[in-house]
């Protein structure tokens, strides 16, 4: 079976600096992997890439198979061709508006005789035959207009909203809500691409807006009490505790109906307790169909819900496997723990410098 | 703002709305402001329409004026009996908007993947360029006079168009308030907030921003043909100018970004204190003609409180005198 | 005069032109690189520099030579006072209306600034109405002012068909010196050092030590007084000067910063040779009424190849 994410010898670096070196893994259907690794292993970079904020360097990253991005077909060839013989032709017009105007209109009318439209009609195409000054601007208009196509295409090819809309759903290191927005509302921006009512509908309160906004507000609210959180959908959710923040992110990415969805360190600054309860509700997303790839810097948790661990260490993969030989890995315990047992933390301060963050 | 329920305050100030006119009919001709008023419906409606891109979707955008300007002057090639189409002033307007929309589109598609700050340049240099366009393209625009005469959207200049025109603003309201509360408004105020966080959750940001500036366009399109019918011309290009464009969106900033009722305190107080007050300070104290010191004129001030008060604004409540709410 | 000489003199009076729009967008793009302010009142404030030169000269009862021979003195006087008065209003508006907002969201410095924008203004127009010979007797506040052709005219070049006038002369041998000293200043002095790491992390700056409050005033001082230079040449130059002038100064400064990448010195002094020298080539080959219209289409197309700039660098929003 296609295994739901697969990263192939991924590189990503930025300038001089190497934040992933040729990673390796895949993460099957209905798995929980877990990403590991002393500060500034790359994790973040890895889900960064992932999720198309930033494009490998070099590898591959296949959401289900297939690398997410838009295919160059004939048909957006066509496109571009389209929007440039169109830029031509206004850019022909625009230029040779004044006189086109004087001469199908201007010239032409004379109250209360009647205006005589197909003259006129017949004065703009001769206007419009080829000269100097209406083939050159068409030609640039044209140029232009093909290039500039090529261009926005070309740069909305691949993105993170892309690989959201492929089923990836994913939640932030530094929590990122929309503070001011109701729990609710946040939750319901993030089932944007499932939700589908158009701006027509909502100007004019059509039927489609009101099924869909009822539909959607349902859903949110039942995923609002996955979470824990039903009776807050109402608050702004700044307003929230830093905990609960964390489970209303996790509510938001679930809004996508992902078929994976990225955890960075959703257990950050949570207690032991919390912590199991963290564990219990990434137990139920599985459950529920979705796959989970997690970032965790807390080894009780990791352990606890992983079936596979997967550790980092200056950007490459140094181990893979279960949790109980993740636990045995020598490499592992060295990377971690430094080879006379210092928290590996304190010995990236002194002994490494230039490693980037996260 | 204290939390009455939602709904009075609107309710209220939309009845006051109603009565005026009644009202004025009973003051000094001094004090009279019902003519003025749709004037300032109309700046509403355009600032409205700013509100949409710079208030929901947090795009800075310095150039409304064109919008304005391209609405104004659709309307009026449309509709004046100084060129053969003279479709009637409904279908004009419609067409302003259509007009105006696309060239909000048209403004967008290089523009909206720029950086915050490299927008706003160049919403401020279209703005140069639509003015400029509108002024060299003699033939089309008549120049610097503008298009004269423009059929008004109601025939008689009193009650009757002060009521269209107040239709119209609630009408802009609406529909400013029905896509704010969508699917498309939340995504809008998503990519306002949060730009990368909202294209990780699957939204379209480009197309949204494009969309915005389209409908912001619209928005503004129907308040330039709206003027350009009440003026009775097309007005000439050099008043569609930056001047123009900071003053609707300083009145957006000091009435509350994003806030409806917010955007129509802030144009009744910018542009009434310019369009109505300080006129009216004028008249009173009589003081004209070329021997008065130039700082004895009260008009010559106009520029020092609308700064000051800018000043003291952002110094002092910058969130505006009527924030939005925090959704509730 | 042959199509090449036709060329060349666009070049230099372009180059000319571009050079003074360097000095001012200098100004803006060292403050929107320290604090990501889009300062829309500094061409107000060469606006005014441009009053205070004039009163300057009025207060001084300067005249043009009789014998045409160039005003070393008046110029020398002027291009001290001028600089500090600008230098110490702008540092006088940074302290009282950007200051304050140093923590706020960007939008909010940015309405202050046109709120500054509009009281400069208002200040120009009150200050033409001031009693002086020079303003015209405090008559008619509103109009353009008149300043003498201290300078006159002069071709350096002799009897070419082709001009390098003593004016197009001193703006070169006052921009280019400054832009030098001002790179030097940047990468050589500490005082310099600090202002480039506050525009990159103001945070880690403050860490190191720095006074970041100092700093940005030292940055405003020294747009300022850039202002101020600019202001000397425009109003020696163009002989005329108006309360409204600031508009027209700024955008042509605000787009060559952008143009160039803005938070960029050098970028800031190519995109204003860049834009000096479009329009002059679009006011001679095409029609003066389009030009800002060609001004416009260059810094669109620039921005859609290279959204950054010309010499801009892509900024990585950290996730």
């Amino acid at each position: 079976m296609t295994a739901v994410l697969e990263v192939q010898d991924v590189t990503l670096r930025f300038g001089g600096l190497t934040a992933i070196d040729g990673v390796s893994f895949q993460v099957a259907q209905g798995q929980i992997l877990a990403v590991i690794g002393p500060n500034g292993a790359g994790k973040t970079s890895l889900f960064n890439t992932i999720t198309g904020i930033y494009p490998p360097t070099h590898g591959r990253v296949l959401i289900g198979g297939r690398e997410i991005a838009r295919s160059l077909t004939r048909r957006t060839v066509w496109g571009w061709i389209a929007a440039g013989v169109g830029t031509g032709v206004v850019a022909s017009l625009g230029v040779n508006l004044a006189d086109l105007w004087t001469h199908g209109i201007n010239d032409l009318f004379a109250p209360p005789r009647p205006f005589p439209w197909f003259q006129a009609l017949a004065a703009v195409f001769q206007g419009l035959a080829p000269t100097v000054w209406t083939a050159t601007p068409f030609l640039l208009g044209t140029v232009a207009g093909i290039a500039g196509a090529a261009s926005l295409w070309h740069s909305s090819r691949r993105g993170p909203d892309l690989v959201a809309r492929a089923g990836v759903g994913r939640t932030f290191q530094n929590i990122r809500l929309f503070r001011s927005a109701s729990c609710l509302d946040n939750v319901l921006v993030g089932m944007h691409p499932r939700l589908t009512s158009r701006w027509i509908d909502a100007l004019f309160r059509l039927r489609r807006h009101r099924v869909d906004t009822a539909e959607g507000t349902a859903k949110a609210r039942e995923l609002l009490a996955l979470v824990g959180l039903e009776d807050q959908a109402h608050r702004p959710a700044g307003e929230l505790p830093y905990g609960h923040q964390r489970r209303l992110e996790i509510a938001r990415a679930l809004a996508l109906d992902p078929t994976l969805l990225l955890l960075d360190e959703p257990a950050a600054g949570m207690n032991p307790t919390e912590g199991r309860e963290l564990t219990a509700l990434i137990r139920r997303i599985r459950d529920r169909g979705t796959t989970c790839l997690l970032i965790e810097h807390d080894m009780a948790v990791v352990m606890e819900v992983s079936d596979r661990i997967v550790v980092l260490h200056y950007g490459r993969r140094i181990a893979e496997g279960t949790p109980a030989e993740i636990r045995a890995d020598p490499r592992v315990i060295e990377a971690y723990l430094g080879r006379d047992g210092i928290p590996s933390r304190v010995q990236t301060a002194t002994v490494a410098p230039g490693v980037r963050h996260g | 703002m204290e939390r009455l329920r939602p709904w009075l305050v609107p309710a209220a100030a939309l009845l006051f709305a109603v009565i005026l006119p009644v009202i004025d009919r009973t003051l000094p001709s001094a004090l009279s402001i019902a003519g003025l008023m749709p004037g300032l419906m109309v700046f509403a409606i355009v600032a409205l329409g700013l509100n949409l891109v710079t208030g929901f979707t947090g795009l800075l955008h310095l150039g409304v004026a064109a919008f304005m300007a391209i609405g104004a002057y659709t309307y009026a090639i449309a509709t004046s009996p100084v060129y053969p189409f003279q479709i009637g002033p409904w279908p004009g307007v419609f067409l302003a908007i259509v007009v105006t929309a696309a060239s909000g589109l048209a403004l967008g598609l290089p523009a909206v993947r720029l950086r915050g700050d490299y927008l706003a340049i160049v919403t401020l240099g279209f703005g140069e360029f639509v003015q400029d366009t509108l002024r060299n393209l003699d033939p089309v625009t008549k120049g610097t006079m503008g298009i004269n005469p423009v059929p008004p959207l109601i025939s008689g200049h009193g009650l009757s168009t002060y009521y269209l025109y107040l239709g119209l603003l609630v009408l802009a309201i609406l529909a400013s308030r029905n896509l704010r509360d969508s699917r498309l408004g939340r995504a809008w105020r998503a990519i306002r907030a949060d730009e990368l966080a909202a294209r990780s959750m699957g939204i379209g940001v480009a197309r949204l921003k494009l969309a915005a500036m389209a409908a912001g366009a619209a928005l503004c399109g129907l308040g330039g043909a709206a003027w350009s019918a009440l003026q009775g011309s097309s007005v000439e290009p050099g008043s569609y100018d930056f001047q123009l464009s900071i003053g609707v969106l300083c009145a957006v900033i000091v009435g509350g970004l994003g806030s409806l009722p917010g955007v129509v305190v802030g144009v009744l107080l910018m542009f009434g204190l310019n369009q109505i007050v300080l006129v009216k300070l004028s008249n009173a104290f009589g003081l004209t003609g070329a021997n008065a010191a130039v700082w004895a004129q009260p008009t010559n001030w106009k520029y020092l409180v609308f700064g000051l008060a800018l000043v003291l604004m952002m110094r002092f409540r910058p969130e505006g005198l009527w924030p939005e709410e925090k959704s509730p | 005069m042959t199509l090449w000489d036709i060329l060349l003199q666009q070049l230099i009076t372009g180059t000319a032109n571009g050079l003074i729009i360097a000095l001012v967008a200098l100004g803006y793009t060292m403050v929107y690189g320290i604090i990501e302010l889009i300062n829309f009142a500094h061409g107000d404030l060469v606006m005014l520099a441009a009053f205070a030169a004039l009163t300057c000269i009025g207060a001084c009862g300067f005249q043009p030579a009789a014998d045409g021979s160039f005003p070393w003195g008046a110029l020398a006087l002027m291009l001290v006072v001028v600089p500090l008065f600008a230098a110490g209003a702008n540092w006088t508006i940074d302290r009282l209306a950007y200051r304050p907002l140093r923590r706020a969201p960007k939008l909010t410095a940015l309405v202050s600034a046109l709120g500054v924008s509009f009281i400069l203004v208002n200040l120009g127009l009150f200050w033409g109405g001031v009693p002086m010979e020079v303003f015209g007797h405090g008559r008619a506040a509103a109009s353009p002012k008149d300043v003498p052709d201290l300078i006159g005219y002069r071709n350096l070049l002799g009897d070419s068909a082709v001009q390098l006038t003593s004016k197009d002369l001193l703006v070169m041998a006052l921009t280019v010196p400054l832009m030098l000293g001002l790179t030097w200043f940047v990468t050589r002095t500490r005082l310099g050092t600090a202002m480039r790491a506050c525009a990159q992390d103001p945070i880690a700056a403050r860490l190191m030590g720095i006074d970041v409050d100092r700093i940005v005033g030292v940055t405003f001082l020294i747009g300022g007084a850039l202002a101020g230079v600019a202001a000397v040449i425009l109003a020696l130059s163009n002989n005329s000067i108006s309360f409204g002038m600031g508009y027209r100064v700024g955008m042509d400064a605000f787009t060559a910063a952008v143009l160039g990448g803005i938070g960029n010195l050098p970028g800031a002094v190519l995109g204003g040779i860049v834009i000096g020298v479009v329009r002059s080539l679009s006011d001679q080959y095409l029609a003066t009424a389009w030009t800002n219209a060609v001004v416009f289409g260059v810094l669109i197309a620039v921005l859609v190849f290279r959204p950054a700039g010309l010499l801009g660098a892509r900024v990585r929003e950290k996730v």
